[in-house]
């Protein structure tokens, strides 16, 4: 059970990074907080139902559409939005009250498409994807079933969700460590006013930043459904609720720290879902009291606001 | 080397008047500094020397007045042109702490090609061979000095035409303060102007012409000769004679 656990916890924590990610991203270059970001990934959640219910795409594919797809909707939206509010007095509160907003603008406007009924992908879709991966990667015929780690069984589509989740995460991770247009942004989030007066054109990389944000949660969308349980339109205050537990956990701000905290996250979900599930949904609540009261700068401390 | 009458300063700056909301901190500030010269601006606290830095950076907007660079009129251009077209500023925090060392050089190459980067970057390791030894550290991990020498050296990574710096004196022991000092002097006479806003004597080593700026308001211009005969100005400045 304890082995059962730990593992589905590590795959439920890389999912839950990438779920972080995106917001923490936005934060750390632009220091505003995106109430809309789970919203983001109910439209992400939304887009492979949708693809997958009209045109049979499976999800696996739904990945880079759904990352293109939200990057680039996250342009306009940057210049609509953020650089107006980032000239306000106290940008940081005012996005707090205009991502609220937008989240119910986005929620009510998914509800009046959509409805208000649950909807869901067979979790065979990703299992079966994953199975022809493997097919074709090992030269075997592989079954789509589920997937036996250390003696443990999991249903495929975990499998498949925490390790996309983790590959996403690598490559976010490479973009920030790696690529000149990484370092630029980690120069932002280290201090918007040196990076500035460097020449770096903050404006485009916090643009980008921005669209990386909701790309990234669109991705994370794509696997609600695996993960989450069924998508509704209401479904993204819980998860910008998650998210944001899972960057304060790590810390605001630290590209780093999300990882930290999503796994943080995972395990205790895991564990409360195994040996207390009635209460499992108290964990983020729990989780950010208990950090903000312990370690109001998340588990990496000092390093909080740093890139 | 005083500017030549008969050619255009590389940078001019006529008439600035600017400040924070409705607070004015310059009353038509006039400077001019001419390709391959050294310029040092002399005042006290609040002054308006770090005002006038960021103005001719686009830091800070203008209110009133003009600012050539290269004959060109750059008063609205944002800062990032302004570093295009080679004017560079040296804050007095050096570049971002939790980057590495080559991390910070790079974003001072950041508009060179991928190979012109890489080779001024060993060439300045080359100038400062104790960022060298540390080009993975972090740059919050390095003393003080090495930190000075990171921000001349990543200042200095587009191969600019003109290197404005705020106070590099700042936060340095007299040693340090000395080692600057002897660094930038190597690179004058290179094609390379500077404007160094500073209140330490031993800048003046390096200085063609000197500034006094006095509440917004530009007072004295003249060389370092003409500063060192001007009892007031010693007073004023350097607590001499």
């Amino acid at each position: 059970m304890l082995t059962y656990t730990l593992l589905a916890g590590l795959l439920f924590g890389l999912y839950f990074t990438l779920i972080g990610l995106g917001l923490n991203l936005v934060f750390g270059v632009m220091r505003i907080v995106n109430l809309a970001h789970g919203d983001f990934l109910m439209l992400g959640a939304f887009l492979a139902f949708w693809l997958f219910s009209l045109f049979a795409i499976n999800p696996i594919p739904t990945i880079p559409i759904a990352f293109l797809v939200f990057l680039l909707l996250g342009f306009p939206l940057y210049y609509l939005l953020v650089p107006r509010l980032l000239r306000a007095k106290d940008p940081e509160m005012l996005s707090f009250i205009l991502f609220f907003g937008l989240s119910q603008v986005i929620q009510a406007l998914a509800t009046i498409l959509w409805g208000t009924s649950e909807r869901s992908i067979p979790g065979g879709q990703l299992g079966r994807a994953i199975a022809a991966i493997l097919s074709f990667v090992t030269g075997r015929t592989i079954e789509n079933g589920p997937i036996e780690i250390l003696g443990q069984s999991f249903p495929a589509a975990w499998v498949a969700s925490g390790i996309a989740s983790g590959i996403g995460v690598l490559l976010v991770y490479w973009y920030l460590y790696r690529t000149k247009l990484g370092y630029l942004t980690r120069a932002v989030m280290v201090s918007r006013d040196e990076a500035v007066a460097s020449g770096i054109d903050v404006d485009r990389i916090s643009a980008i930043a921005f669209g990386f944000g909701l790309g990234l949660a669109a991705v994370a969308g794509v696997f609600a459904p695996f993960l989450l349980g069924s998508i509704t339109p209401a479904m993204g205050a819980e998860v910008t609720i998650t998210s944001f537990a899972v960057i304060v956990i790590g810390s605001l701000g630290n590209p780093l720290g999300t990882l930290l905290g999503g796994l943080v996250y995972g395990i205790s979900y895991m564990f409360m879902q195994s040996y207390y599930s009635s209460w499992a949904n108290l964990l983020p609540y729990l989780l950010l009291i208990a950090v903000l009261l312990l370690r109001p700068n998340g588990l990496l401390g000092r390093q909080a606001r740093r890139a | 080397m005083p500017p030549d009458a008969s050619v255009s300063p590389l940078l001019s700056v006529t008439g600035i008047e600017a400040g924070y909301g409705k607070v004015q901190v310059l009353w038509g500030t006039d400077l001019a500094v001419a390709g391959n010269e050294s310029v040092v601006l002399l005042g006290a606290n609040g002054a308006g020397k770090t005002t006038l830095l960021k103005v001719l950076m686009g830091l800070i907007a203008i209110w009133r007045g003009r600012i050539n660079f290269a004959d060109e009129d750059i008063t609205s251009l944002r800062t990032d042109r302004r570093v295009r077209r080679g004017i560079v500023y040296m804050s007095e925090t050096s570049g971002f702490p939790a980057l590495t060392v080559d991390e910070n050089i790079r974003i001072g190459a950041q508009f060179l090609s991928k190979a012109e980067a890489r080779l001024r970057a060993e060439e300045l390791y080359s100038i400062f061979p104790m960022l060298a030894d540390r080009r993975r550290a972090a740059a919050g991990s390095l003393s003080g000095g090495q930190r000075k020498m990171l921000g001349i050296a990543k200042a200095l990574a587009s191969n600019p035409r003109l290197v404005i710096m705020d106070e590099p004196s700042a936060g340095l022991s007299p040693l340090l303060v000395r080692e600057v000092v002897r660094v930038l002097a190597s690179f004058r006479g290179k094609g390379l102007a500077f404007l160094i806003a500073e209140q330490n004597v031993k800048f003046l080593d390096l200085a063609d012409r000197v500034y006094t700026l006095d509440g917004g308001r530009i007072g004295f211009v003249g060389t370092v000769a003409e500063v060192h005969a001007n009892d007031a100005l010693q007073r004023a400045y350097f607590g001499l004679k």
